[in-house]
């Protein structure tokens, strides 16, 4: 759900980045940060969480145009996946606009890719969001570890073990050289806002 | 007065985070009030531009004021729009606090402050450490107090099976409360200030028989109700609020021997569902309540470790959600079964919540008193059924 600041003319929404944890959520964003200062607004808000860091900061994607004459201002965060953490995700997955799920590509991460999105559905229905049909885009993230010989999963098998029923945009990437990292933000800031177009269509 | 805040709620609803976050989008300036029931005085937050400048909470100032607020899990806020003067403490940014008192509430490093939480007890019969929950009582209303009485540490305050009248309240201290069961007593919480120990029922004849053995854990100052006034005060309720009452303390009642029932491997869950019919299902979107006039019911949870039995019910007793007095089953978290016989008539909700508005402070935080123990012993009975499971596999 997005709020509408009229004071400012802005339509802040949210992205959450989701997946298990080692998977590169926060490489992802700390390389957004660094690489797009122009459009970051304000500091980088970093918590050390129990086994992850959970990473927030305000992003203009400037370029993206107006919707209904407001800007659009886009709140960043990734998620602590562990269970303890339930008032931080409620925080972060309530009222979120779009999803992108990093998975692993290491061969042995396969289960947690599976067990996390599984969550991730669970969490999302407990917010009264639907995994089908919110905004998501799937990135398949450390592809670079194939160079140095660590076994990781063909691009095939992670289509079927994770998009076969979602059926949604998915990229490969290597967060740690931002490889794949804009593209993926990209995608899910175009479908994230054509969803938040079509609502607000709607609610005239 | 509703025109003097700008915007006020319940905590339950909407969290300090998203309070917060709703002031800081909108750069307001202004102070930000937090009320509970638990507290003596209102936590104190200073906003300007959205964001926080310095905050109060009892003796506590600034950024750790701010960040136990966040453990305030009950309670109401009011934020009021003028002009803040205070010298500028917290330097951290808005998103910063609100996301690391977060964690902290999660990783358990902000108490949270409310009726109930958990204190590591006795080792337990197979030395499994079991952690009793204790809970709270709401601000002792001390115009009911008409004498205090002082117990030193393990002296008996009542003695399940004997008789006695008394209500009393914790005024300051904990109290242990011990059923006695065939496999010896057996802790099932502890409680402490603002707390009371007897029951409405007290007041009726029949009532009088204490259900369980209390104990003082340390030294307890107890303050002894009066009686008098509460009885008036039951006798002037409509039939329909007293049946209410009793009906209360007899779930709990139910609740804690069922509980005792899982505990002791005792499952009467078939037997008190057989020619059983499901009534209301479990998180159904059902409001009726309703009043037995003849047969039985039964109050089952399903949780993930299977069917859990909360309560046997019978005439005179009220099925379904109170607006005001949500006691945690049907119909969000448990199930009624009613027997083939079962006649229900619907209660009129709106005469009910007359009543309970009209009712005195002690009146009312016994009876928000025993529907915490009722949320509390449920969750006891649950998690018995959980170990029970588990060391089954």
């Amino acid at each position: 759900m997005a709020v509408l600041n009229l004071k400012k003319r802005e339509i802040e929404c949210k992205l959450v980045y989701y997946g298990p944890g080692r998977g590169g959520k926060t490489t992802n964003l700390e390389y957004i940060y660094r690489a797009f200062t122009k459009h970051v607004t304000g500091e980088l808000v970093s918590i050390d969480t129990d086994g992850d860091r959970t990473l927030f900061f305000d992003f203009l994607p400037l370029g993206v145009g107006k919707i209904k004459g407001c800007d659009v201002r886009v709140q960043m965060y990734t998620v602590p996946g562990q269970v303890q953490y339930s008032s931080t995700r409620k925080l972060v997955l309530r009222g979120a606009d779009g999803i992108v799920f990093v998975a692993d590509s290491l061969e042995v991460r396969r289960k947690k890719n599976m067990m996390s999105l599984k969550d991730l559905e669970y969490n999302l229905r407990e917010y009264g969001l639907s995994v089908f049909k919110i905004p998501l885009v799937l990135q398949f993230n450390k592809r670079d570890l194939a160079e140095e010989g660590i076994p990781l999963m063909p691009i095939e098998m992670m289509e079927r073990d994770l998009n076969r029923q979602l059926k949604v945009p998915t990229f490969a990437a290597s967060a740690l050289n931002g490889e794949g990292v804009g593209v993926t933000l990209t995608e899910c800031l175009k479908v994230t806002l054509k969803s938040l177009q079509k609502q607000l269509k709607w609610a005239q | 007065m509703k025109s003097k805040f700008v915007l006020a709620g319940n905590l339950a609803f909407l969290s300090l985070g998203d309070v917060l976050q709703l002031l800081g989008t909108n750069g307001s300036t202004g102070v930000i009030r937090i009320k509970s029931r638990y507290a003596d005085t209102p936590g104190v937050i200073y906003l300007v531009d959205g964001n926080p400048r310095n905050a109060k909470n009892g003796t506590l100032t600034g950024l750790e004021a701010l960040q136990s607020l966040f453990g305030w899990i009950e309670g109401e806020f009011e934020f009021n729009q003028e002009p803040v003067t205070v010298e500028k403490v917290i330097q951290k940014n808005r998103m910063e606090i609100i996301l690391d008192s977060l964690r902290m509430l999660d990783d358990q490093k902000i108490d949270k402050m409310g009726p109930a939480s958990l204190v590591k007890g006795a080792a337990d019969a197979t030395g499994e450490e079991v952690r009793i929950p204790f809970i709270k009582g709401p601000l002792v209303d001390y115009t009911c107090v008409v004498d205090e009485e002082g117990f030193s540490d393990g002296e008996r305050i009542t003695e399940e099976g004997k008789h006695g009248g008394w209500i009393w309240v914790v005024l300051e201290g904990t109290i242990e409360i011990v059923k006695q069961t065939p496999r010896g007593p057996a802790s099932l919480v502890r409680l402490g200030d603002g707390a009371f120990v007897g029951s409405i029922a007290s007041f009726l004849m029949e009532g009088t028989v204490r259900g369980a053995t209390v104990i003082a854990v340390g030294n307890v100052q107890m303050g002894v109700l009066d009686s008098q006034r509460l009885a008036t005060e039951y006798s002037c309720l409509s039939a329909e609020f007293r049946e209410l009452v009793l009906s209360l303390d007899k779930r709990l009642r139910q609740v804690t021997s069922r509980g005792l029932d899982v505990l002791l491997g005792r499952d009467l869950l078939e037997e008190s569902l057989e020619d059983k019919e499901l009534l209301i299902a479990q998180a159904a979107n059902d409001h009726r309540i309703l009043e037995i006039i003849n047969g039985q019911a039964s109050i089952v949870r399903t949780t993930d470790h299977g069917k859990v039995l909360l309560a046997n019910l019978d005439k005179g007793d009220f099925i379904g959600q109170l607006p005001f007095l949500d006691v945690g089953h049907e119909p969000h978290y448990a199930a009624v079964y009613g027997a083939e016989d079962l006649e229900t008539r619907p209660l009129d909700t709106d005469s009910l919540r007359a009543d309970y508005d009209r009712l005195s402070t002690t009146f009312r935080n016994i009876i928000e008193h025993t529907r915490n123990c009722i949320s509390v012993t449920t969750s006891l009975a649950c998690d018995s059924r959980k170990r029970k499971v588990r060391t089954q596999q």
